[in-house]
């Protein structure tokens, strides 16, 4: 590239990236506007909305909802998921590539299409609208997460340092514990934040599978605009950017991002 | 070597059980829903609910929008998306670390938020109008919001990084002794990119559309919400049948449709890039 290309590449690459902070970086003022209307820019500054959420005890419960689907399919994710991509990247068999495929078809299935196919097989079991219920759906969703990082990391860890614990006579279960464990542990912490903000965030899935008693906060505040459409959205938008960006610079100062989170 | 397959079934086990139970089962469950001819009770097999999705108009709408959709939605995210890719592994900045690290943030706040965000933007009180008619240009909000544009815009804000990576990972292992060679024996940067680099990154555009393709014909939440209910797609038809007018076998075949299109699309995609690809 010469020097004016990548001036002008580089000009261009500013206002993409600008594109991409608009619809995060509006909310904040939206959300401190007094007016009942979502406008921008707002008329002055007020934390009424903020009271808002906090007076309305679904948003909370929905949150609650949300943290522990969230929680549980992640610690079912990462010991599946572990195991799994221990066995495909470590090991050849027939029917590897199949499986790789099988494990990562979740990924780009249609959200739509799976929301409905396990509405269909939870609701006859009386597990549509259940904790159970979500949770195991969020678990397949959130697998194919864990696999990709975790597989990641462990293309990059050589198994001479497993072979040699074993030379040197740790079983297989302390090969694994004390070696191999600690090697892939960036894989495992990124593939956890990844599926912990992919549950959090799911929608479409849960849609099928939550009712009335029992919300996810994505679905509360999707119901909530509904009936009104005020800075009230826009608060809750604030305080859940917030939580990412707390998120962000938790996993950029002890992880560093760019190498972990190749998707 | 008995020993190590057990050991390989038993590291398999929880995930491909999983996954069995809860990801291929539901589907084949499905698909044998969409053939009956009614759900619950007694019932015959039937292929009507195929017959009735592809041969009504109303149906066939939806289909169509959903596939301009995106399309239009793969396009845009690969012109967009492409030279941001080419500037994070070909540029000399110092700030690519920052750059990634803006392109990957959007992925990690909400979608519901994002959409909220877009409204802020493109409502009647919002940016855009309060700008325009700040500017004197019109009195009217213009009706930027519920159509087919505002869907558009908000799926490639939601997908544009997914397409960015993709590129990028390909892009980074292309050898650039390749490009100087092409730079030494004569052929200019844009005669380098266009018969160099752009057919060597040929794969990294692929997995992008598909996945971002995919991910188009399967959102449910950003066209509901920017659309409101004036841009109808597939997958709001699908949230019509099952959950509004309890229709589930009609549900499931229109699911297996989106499945179908879907395979058919990819395969067709790929065979498509084979020819085209590096030879």
């Amino acid at each position: 590239m010469s020097d004016r290309a990548e001036r002008l590449l580089g000009w261009y690459v500013v206002g993409l990236l600008a594109f991409l902070a608009l619809p995060i970086v509006v909310v904040f003022p939206a959300a401190f506007a007094p007016d009942p209307t979502l406008n921008f820019p707002p008329r002055g500054l007020s934390l009424r909305w903020f009271k808002n959420v906090v007076d309305q005890p679904q948003f909370l419960r929905a949150f609650y909802v949300s943290l522990y689907v969230a929680v549980v399919s992640t610690a079912l994710a990462l010991v599946a998921g572990t195991l799994a991509a221990f066995a495909l990247v470590r090991h050849r068999f027939p029917g590897r590539q199949l499986l790789e495929l099988l494990f990562v078809a979740p990924l780009v299935f249609p959200a739509i299409v799976y929301g409905v196919a396990m509405l269909m097989v939870l609701n006859p079991m009386r597990l549509q609208r259940t904790i159970l219920g979500l949770c195991l759906a969020h678990v397949v969703i959130t697998v194919p997460y864990v696999l990709r990082t975790v597989s990641a990391t462990l293309h990059g860890v050589s198994p001479t340092f497993e072979e040699s614990a074993a030379i040197l006579g740790a079983n297989r279960w302390r090969t694994f514990w004390h070696v191999t464990l600690p090697l892939i542990r960036p894989g495992l912490i990124a593939g956890a934040t990844f599926s912990l903000i992919i549950s959090f965030d799911e929608f479409t899935v849960s849609l099928f599978l939550t009712g009335p008693g029992l919300m996810t906060l994505p679905l509360e505040i999707y119901n909530y605009t509904e009936f009104t459409i005020d800075p009230t959205i826009a608060a809750i938008s604030t305080v859940l950017i917030a939580l990412s960006v707390a998120i962000i610079v938790a996993i950029e100062r002890f992880l560093g991002f760019e190498k972990h989170f190749q998707l | 070597m008995r020993r190590w397959r057990l050991g390989i079934l038993g590291l398999l086990a929880p995930a491909g059980l999983l996954l069995g139970v809860l990801f291929v089962y539901p589907l084949l469950n499905m698909a044998s829903l969409s053939v009956r001819s009614k759900f619950p009770g007694a019932f015959t097999y039937t292929g009507e609910h195929y017959a009735k999705f592809v041969t009504e108009p109303y149906f066939l709408q939806v289909t169509q929008t959903t596939f301009t959709l995106a399309i239009v939605v793969t396009i845009l995210t690969i012109v967009l998306g492409y030279p941001v890719a080419y500037y994070f592994v070909r540029g000399h900045s110092r700030r690519k670390h920052l750059i990634f690290l803006c392109i990957i943030s959007p992925l990690l706040v909400s979608i519901v938020v994002r959409t909220i965000g877009w409204t802020i933007v493109l409502g009647n009180e919002g940016l855009v109008n309060n700008f325009l008619r700040a500017l004197g240009a019109t009195r009217e909000p213009w009706p930027l919001m519920n159509n087919f544009w505002s869907v558009t815009v908000g799926l490639v804000h939601v997908l544009l990084p997914f397409m960015i990576l993709s590129i990028a990972s390909v892009l980074g292992k292309i050898d650039p002794a390749l490009e100087e060679s092409a730079a030494v024996l004569g052929a200019n940067p844009a005669w380098t990119f266009w018969r160099v680099t752009l057919p060597l990154s040929v794969q990294g555009i692929a997995a992008g559309s598909i996945l971002v393709f995919c991910l188009t014909i399967g959102a449910y939440i950003t066209p509901w919400w920017l659309g409101r209910g004036k841009v109808l797609l597939f997958s709001t038809t699908i949230y019509d049948q099952m959950l509004a007018i309890i229709d589930w076998p009609f549900g499931s075949a229109a699911a297996m449709m989106l499945v179908a299109a879907t395979l058919v699309v990819a395969t067709v995609y790929f065979t498509l890039l084979g020819r085209v690809g590096p030879r």
